[in-house]
């Protein structure tokens, strides 16, 4: 293996109307390795690799590939030097077949303009041989999985003869099989002597792959460091600047009545497809009730059953003892005491576009002391959020900030406080902590045990197998619609990883 | 293969789905009304009423089993089927043989049918790209106001067409401007491109031609009196020759755009960058593709076939302008092209639909000449007729169409 870099950053340095995003970061390649670039939201990650793309210009600094200084002023330039980058939000046209995604821009063409289909197919086929991928060609992108369509991702920059290749939180939309199967790609792409820079913030996947690790914090570059002799804490300390808890510390709950009860429940999913399939549950005051399972298994519309978001089609759900209407929409689930931290919080928690004053009245709009007969009053909704934001300690912005203005872990903040402001008994939480960075994370999962031990139901819904063994007093695996089985908090992730693929034991805890 | 097989195969192949069930309905509900015409011209009032209940029965089982759409479509068939047919059967059998020539009535319905395949087709390489274009009106109105003038000037049929792409082509780029340099709202920017051609056509013709109108054959202000030619490839008397024998020679060229619009679209590389800007305009970007190249291009070929639909209005079919001669056909190519699902063969089934409807409503009034009635007499009623056959289309035949993701989004780089 050369020691010579493959690419060479020095001295990077973006300045955006107000924010210094990245400030005179160096970097450095090495020939198949894979070097990770580890950083809270907003360190400035995605700045610095949309300047090596092509897709922003650096204010200052040099780019060198193989030793040679390079500008580049589009996408194209980058393609050129032999970068290839996996977009977080994937570059794929849905409508359109595998190989057509990946020739587009550099497509085989037979008699002059014609596209040569076939030529396109062939040539995607070998590359997905001799790197060991499965894919079919002709398949359009919409029906294939997320993993599928990120190795179509990672085919197109090997398609343009990438030997740099960029992924961009490549694990945050993946599950957790998924991700394993990444890797595997990825130490198979190191094998044939690629490079990979491998963005993410979370800290287990980092000392999983990378060889060396690269810390941004607030654009500026903290460390590069090997993988040997690093912990999750000191990673953690480099990203945020301060010691972060990454165990939950949490007393012992102490458990009053079933504040949530539900009873052979059946869902439809907007396809009428059943995807719960007679659940049945109970969470008792001053407890959680992590439920673990692979996404898709019907997790999400358990919730939006228990939320009013979407009628069950048979089975009951109880409030505090007090059995809904099967029709009972989310205004009637509100009232009856149900806070909902929904899974994505840019579509159902917040109304970007609304100031935070707003948002935070969402549910209490049309009540005193927010409405009187129909009218609102501003000003009392000023200071509603005011009180919020401080206890909350929201940053950021003030009452009459856009939220879509606020980064991912204040907003989820000002999600959490409306919810838990209005006092409820029973709290759903579905994957609270998706996207946060490690500091944001701390925070939400401090609140819940907080609120936890006010005496709160608590319903965790999370794919991240960490986050439910280290906030849940109880836990529930759903599979295929059904509840496989009840494990104590002190089950380890192969017991749960295993019942969450239907290979569990029936289990009572 | 077995016999046990065979029959399941065959009993699979005998039970017809509430969709099959459906599909039939819409075409007993067609037959009704279309018994009732020549050839067959069945003079009983019994036929059209027995096939249009049984249309709106076998329409209402389907729809019933979840086939809601195309079972409402056969209900709706049935129910224009009886009354259209019923209304036939009031003219003398001579009168519609008269009228309903099929020859005859196919060449008009090309004739009506070639100016939205123009627009229609000029309309997709803009909303593919992912600019919605409702400014095809404008564009073609243009297009027929500069086609008589440029024609007029030039003195040849050639140049008129020339300068009325010249023409749509800049008011494709003035759209392209706003639409993706500007960022204006799409729908708004289409609506004042069809306001400012309104008015500048308008104008100008006042303006160059006063109020003794275009110049035109027959007054023999046009210069060289040339108009674009018809190809007389028969003159025999079979139907074939009645349908092609005697077409515009816009009319074959509206097919060679058609085929090579298709080819271009779906089987270049270009097409392929296209359609990739229309859906999503970011991936086209990162793999280094010039989206506002891309979208310019074909805003601006869009305007220019657009005109050639309105030259061949003016300068091929009519001889001479008018204001606001296109009268919402633009609009109605656009329908087309939504109703073809942004396909080029789709759009141009539709246009030949909107096509043989108008020419329908200009055949069926002097069926009924011998007819006391003066509401089958004129004109009007019939006119809504392709509107009427759009509403059950749309509702029973065609799917949901659904338009490329990007389009009318406007696309800021990075």
């Amino acid at each position: 293996m050369a020691a010579s870099p493959v690419l060479e950053l020095r001295g990077i340095t973006k300045q955006f109307p107000g924010v210094l995003a990245n400030d005179h970061i160096d970097l450095d390649l090495k020939r198949g390795e894979v070097h990770a670039l580890l950083g809270e939201n907003g360190a400035g990650k995605s700045t610095l690799m949309n300047i090596l793309y092509g897709l922003y210009r650096p204010d200052e600094g040099e780019i060198s590939v193989n030793g040679k200084p390079v500008t580049f002023s589009s996408a194209k330039d980058a393609i050129a030097q032999g970068i290839g980058m996996v977009h977080q939000h994937f570059m794929l046209i849905p409508v359109m077949t595998v190989a057509e995604n990946i020739v587009l821009g550099a497509e085989p063409t037979g008699a002059g303009i014609m596209l040569d289909y076939g030529a396109a197919r062939e040539r995607v086929r070998e590359i997905a041989r001799t790197f060991g991928f499965q894919v079919d060609p002709d398949a359009r992108v919409e029906n294939i999985t997320v993993g599928q369509q990120q190795r179509v991702e990672i085919l197109k920059a090997l398609y343009r003869r990438a030997d740099i290749l960029i992924l961009d939180e490549p694990t945050a939309v993946l599950t957790p099989q998924e991700a394993t199967e990444l890797f595997g790609i990825l130490r198979s792409l190191k094998a044939e002597g690629m490079s990979v820079i491998f963005i993410s913030h979370k800290l287990n996947e980092v000392l999983d792959i990378a060889d060396r690790i690269s810390v941004l914090r607030r654009g500026k570059k903290i460390d590069t460091v090997p993988r040997a002799g690093v912990t999750e804490e000191g990673l953690a300390r480099m990203m945020v600047g301060r010691d972060v808890l990454l165990r939950v510390e949490k007393p012992p709950a102490s458990v009053g009545d079933p504040l949530l009860e539900i009873h052979d429940l059946h869902v439809l999913d907007d396809r009428d497809i059943a995807k719960v399939r007679g659940v049945s549950l109970q969470v008792r005051a001053g407890e959680i009730l992590g439920i673990a399972g692979v996404d898709g298994n019907g997790q999400t519309e358990l919730v939006e059953a228990v939320t009013g978001l979407r009628t069950s089609s048979s089975g009951t759900i109880a409030v505090a003892g007090k059995t809904m209407p099967r029709h009972a929409h989310s205004r009637a689930m509100l009232d009856a005491g149900t806070g909902h931290i929904p899974e994505d919080r840019q579509r159902r928690g917040l109304v970007l576009e609304f100031s935070l004053a707003e948002n935070i009245a969402l549910h209490d709009y049309c009540y005193p002391p927010d409405s009187e007969h129909g009218w609102l009053f501003p000003r009392r909704l000023i200071q509603h959020a005011r009180r919020l934001i401080k206890d909350f300690d929201v940053r950021g912005g003030g009452p009459t900030t856009r939220a879509g203005a606020l980064s991912g872990g204040n907003q989820q903040k000002v999600v959490v406080a409306r919810e838990v402001d209005r006092n409820p008994k029973v709290l759903v939480a579905a994957q609270p902590t998706r996207g946060l960075d490690v500091g944001a994370i701390e925070y939400v999962h401090r609140r819940l045990v907080t609120e936890r031990d006010e005496g709160r139901a608590i319903l965790l819904v999370s794919l991240e197998l960490e986050e439910i063994l280290s906030l849940s007093d109880r836990i529930l695996v759903m599979f295929e619609g059904q509840i496989v089985g009840e494990y104590p908090p002190t089950a380890t992730e192969e017991e749960l990883g295993l019942a969450m693929i239907g290979a569990g034991k029936e289990h009572a805890a | 293969m077995s016999t046990v097989e065979l029959r399941e195969r065959l009993a699979d192949r005998a039970v017809a789905g509430p969709k099959q069930v459906a599909i039939t309905g819409t075409f007993l509900g067609i037959l009704a009304a279309w018994l009732a015409l020549p050839p067959a011209t069945v003079r009983t009032s019994t036929v059209p009423i027995v096939l249009g209940a049984i249309a709106i029965a076998l329409g209402g089982y389907a729809a019933l089993r979840d086939e809601r759409r195309v079972g409402y479509g056969a209900v709706a068939a049935g129910i224009v089927g009886i009354p259209l047919g019923l209304l036939v059967q009031h003219s003398s059998v001579s009168h519609l043989d008269a009228a309903f020539a099929w020859g005859t009535l196919l060449a008009a319905t090309l004739r009506y049918a070639t100016p939205l395949t123009f627009a229609a087709l000029g309309g997709m390489f803009s909303e593919r790209s992912g600019v919605v274009n409702i400014g095809l009106e404008g564009m073609m109105l243009a297009g027929a106001f500069f086609g008589i003038w440029g024609a007029d000037k030039s003195g040849s049929w050639i140049g008129g067409v020339a300068i009325a792409m010249l023409a749509g082509g800049v008011f494709g780029l003035v759209h392209a401007i706003f639409a993706i340099h500007l960022r204006a709202d799409q729908i708004v920017g289409g609506t004042a491109i069809n306001f400012l051609s309104l008015g500048l056509t308008g104008y100008l013709f006042i303006q160059v031609y006063g109020s003794n109108g275009t110049p035109s054959l027959s007054t023999g202000h046009w210069l060289t009196g040339e108009s674009i030619p018809d190809v007389t490839i028969s003159s025999g008397n079979n139907f074939f020759a009645q349908v092609f024998g005697q077409l515009n020679l816009m009319i074959w060229i509206s097919f060679a755009v058609l085929v090579l619009s298709y080819l271009l679209m779906f089987r270049t590389s270009i097409g392929l960058r296209i359609r990739a800007c229309g859906e999503h305009p970011r991936a086209a970007d990162t793999v280094g593709i010039d989206v506002y190249k891309v979208r310019y291009v074909s805003v601006v070929v869009s305007g220019m076939l657009a005109a050639m639909g309105g030259a061949y209005l003016s300068v091929g079919f009519t001889h001479s302008f008018n204001e606001n001669m296109t009268e919402g056909r633009g609009f109605i190519a656009l329908a087309a092209l939504i109703f073809g699902k942004w396909r080029p063969f789709g759009a141009f089934a539709a246009a030949l639909l909107f096509g043989f409807s108008t020419a329908l409503a200009y055949a069926i009034p002097p069926a009924y000449s011998d007819t006391a009635s003066s509401v089958l007499r004129s004109s009007a009623l019939f006119q809504a007729l392709p509107y009427i056959l759009t509403l059950i289309a749309v509702a029973g035949v065609i799917g949901r169409s659904i338009p490329p993701a990007a389009d009318g989004r406007p696309y800021k780089r990075q």
